[in-house]
């Protein structure tokens, strides 16, 4: 079953690619809500402020789409740990709760 | 608009929650009879809910994306005045995890597709609890937030 090589690899770089997309806000366009604009990449706030999450949204899947493609040629033959699947977002997830520490510290 | 979209955005994640607390009880903490509530509740074929886990998921995502803005300009501005870090700030963790649940989601389906690998087990069960953990933080956090001018 191809899903077995694929799904892994795209939930592990999914959630490496979000936290990178996010902690270095790379946005792949931006929403300015209050003149009701999109622009494409990260751009400065515009009469109010911007939003980027759907950005880092755009960002985390199309490198994720990228990385799986990529690793597609290596893992046709061989098998891939479950494992990443769901151990990768789960470290990323605690990751996030230690970043964004400051918010609960105040 | 965005009061009717913030209700349905509610009740398609009460469904959610119920659909997702089902499977990952049962996948957890199987029962073979349903005597009772409680077995009742995790004796359920949680193979069976994966296609409307999906689906809702992607529907109340969807919804609380489109209203996101709203929150943006008026919410989040109240919480920022009011220095309601602690509120805030789960905000922000909702919208990382389900961001991260919904880059999970192929990989959720695979494992819990029929007929079941009896070698993704473990699998099943993580993503399940990350999902089910997202998704009932993801709730209470925007409940709290929807209501933060009447509780505090």
């Amino acid at each position: 079953m191809f899903s077995a090589r694929w799904t892994p690899i795209f939930s592990a770089a999914f959630a490496i690619a979000y936290v990178i997309a996010e902690q270095n806000n790379f946005a792949l366009f931006t929403y300015h809500p209050r003149i009701d604009e999109w622009g494409f990449l990260t751009q400065p706030p515009r009469n109010g402020p911007g939003m980027y999450w759907y950005g880092w949204l755009g960002t985390s899947l199309v490198a994720a789409s990228g990385v799986t493609l990529a690793a597609v040629p290596f893992v046709r033959t061989r098998d891939v740990p479950s494992v990443i699947g769901w151990a990768v977002p789960l470290i990323v997830m605690v990751l996030f709760v230690y970043l964004l520490r400051a918010f609960f510290f105040r | 608009m965005n009061v009717f979209l913030l209700i349905l955005h509610g009740l398609c994640a009460v469904a959610l929650l119920g659909a997702i607390s089902h499977q990952t009880v049962s996948a957890w903490w199987p029962a073979r009879k349903a005597i009772g509530f409680a077995p009742s509740f995790r004796a359920v074929q949680g193979a069976k809910f994966t296609n409307a886990i999906v689906i809702l998921f992607l529907i109340t995502f969807i919804l609380g994306a489109i209203i996101y803005p709203p929150y943006r300009l008026h919410g989040r501005t109240y919480l920022e005045t009011m220095r309601m870090w602690t509120v805030n700030g789960s905000f922000e963790l909702k919208e990382q995890f389900l961001a991260l649940s919904l880059g999970m989601l192929p990989f959720y389906w695979h494992v819990w597709r029929q007929p079941l690998d009896e070698a993704l087990a473990w699998a099943r069960k993580m993503t399940a609890a990350l999902i089910f953990f997202a998704v009932w933080f993801g709730f209470i956090t925007g409940h709290v937030v929807n209501n933060v001018r009447g509780i505090f």
